[in-house]
């Protein structure tokens, strides 16, 4: 019981620095979060990329790059010249994706714009213009709200 | 179920249309362009897969297609081999003379492949399917129209051939309700 007692008085004495430490931690990872989420400036050639998983970690999934980023409110980033490209396991592009600007969200991988978008395969032919979109990277879905125009290209047909 | 045949038939009532490799000339290598368009889009890029909503139109040099749905395979590169239409689907094809068929249906899906060597294209209309053109209308439960080899399939079908032969080839385009006298086979 004695024993019992002195830890119990000994405990207040070690708890007051940890919860010191504890605090301030969190006060500076509070201060930290606020600082990521207040648009502070902007940062040219912004990239992203994603890789496959094993046995192909090495190779490039998808790279998402903007001319210019600039962070947004909760942590959005605001890309101008957005470019998505989406590449084989061999390294060929698959698809290609422009648009003028877009809001890429890295918490949820999304990205969104009520402007134009140009989406494009590997060998050009065929190509997809639209205007409002919304990509969700972690499925790979696209959504085009307006205006879809689709055009393919394919070669003429000879005579048997 | 029967089924039977409409090569002939086809033929006869000129309602076969000519295959796409009939009409290109050997020496014309420009691309063939084809284009969707629709209100809304949706492209699955794992599944490979596009769904048109709203308003869709398909145009090509010889084929228009309008519908409320459209889901086709995206491919790499090269053609969309696979493509299912739905609800009000309406085709308006144009032949080499300048002869227009018109189809109509719930739903039509395209099929394109090659195997061994042979090109297998069709599109099969369900739906209360209908092909028309100047000289006759046919209906049945599927049709289905075989590009490659140039012929109808129909089951369970029905003819009305037209009895006015002699209206100009441009008389001939106009919407068959107006312009030609139609009765049933005998």
């Amino acid at each position: 019981m004695v024993g019992s007692a002195r830890c119990a008085d000994r405990t207040p004495q070690r708890g007051i620095p940890t919860f010191l430490i504890v605090t301030a931690v969190l006060f500076l990872f509070a201060m930290k979060i606020f600082a990521q989420q207040t648009p502070t400036g902007h940062a040219t050639d912004f990239t992203s990329v994603e890789y496959y998983t094993a046995p192909n970690q090495m190779r490039m999934k998808s790279r998402l790059s903007g001319a210019e980023a600039q962070p947004m409110e909760g942590g959005s980033l605001l890309i101008k010249q957005l470019k998505l490209e989406m590449f084989a396991t061999n390294g060929t592009p698959q698809v290609i994706v422009n648009a003028p600007e877009c809001v890429y969200n890295s918490a949820n991988g999304t990205a969104n714009s009520s402007g134009k978008l140009l989406l494009q395969n590997g060998d050009g032919k065929i190509r997809i213009e639209g205007e409002g979109f919304l990509w969700r990277q972690t499925d790979e879905f696209l959504t085009i709200s307006n205006s879809v125009r689709t055009t393919i290209e394919s070669d003429q047909k000879m005579a048997p | 179920m029967k089924k039977i045949y409409f090569i002939a038939i086809a033929a006869l009532c000129g309602l076969s249309v000519r295959a796409q490799t009939n009409l290109i000339a050997p020496t014309n290598s420009a691309p063939r362009v084809t284009h969707i368009d629709s209100d809304s889009a949706d492209f699955d890029m794992n599944a490979r897969t596009a769904i048109y909503r709203g308003n869709v139109r398909v145009s090509d040099p010889d084929m228009k297609l309008t519908c409320v749905r459209l889901v086709a395979d995206l491919p790499q590169s090269g053609r969309m081999n696979h493509i299912v239409a739905e609800t009000n689907v309406v085709i308006d094809y144009t032949d080499a003379k300048g002869q227009t068929t018109h189809a109509t249906g719930d739903k039509a899906v395209y099929n394109y492949a090659v195997e061994n060597g042979a090109t297998n294209e069709t599109v099969t209309l369900t739906g209360n399917a209908k092909v028309e053109n100047a000289q006759g209308c046919l209906t049945g439960e599927p049709i289905t129209w075989n590009r490659a080899a140039d012929h109808l399939t129909a089951t369970n079908p029905k003819m009305i051939y037209r009895q006015n032969l002699n209206s100009t080839p441009a008389e001939t385009n106009l919407p068959t309700a107006n312009t030609n006298q139609m009765s049933e086979p005998k």
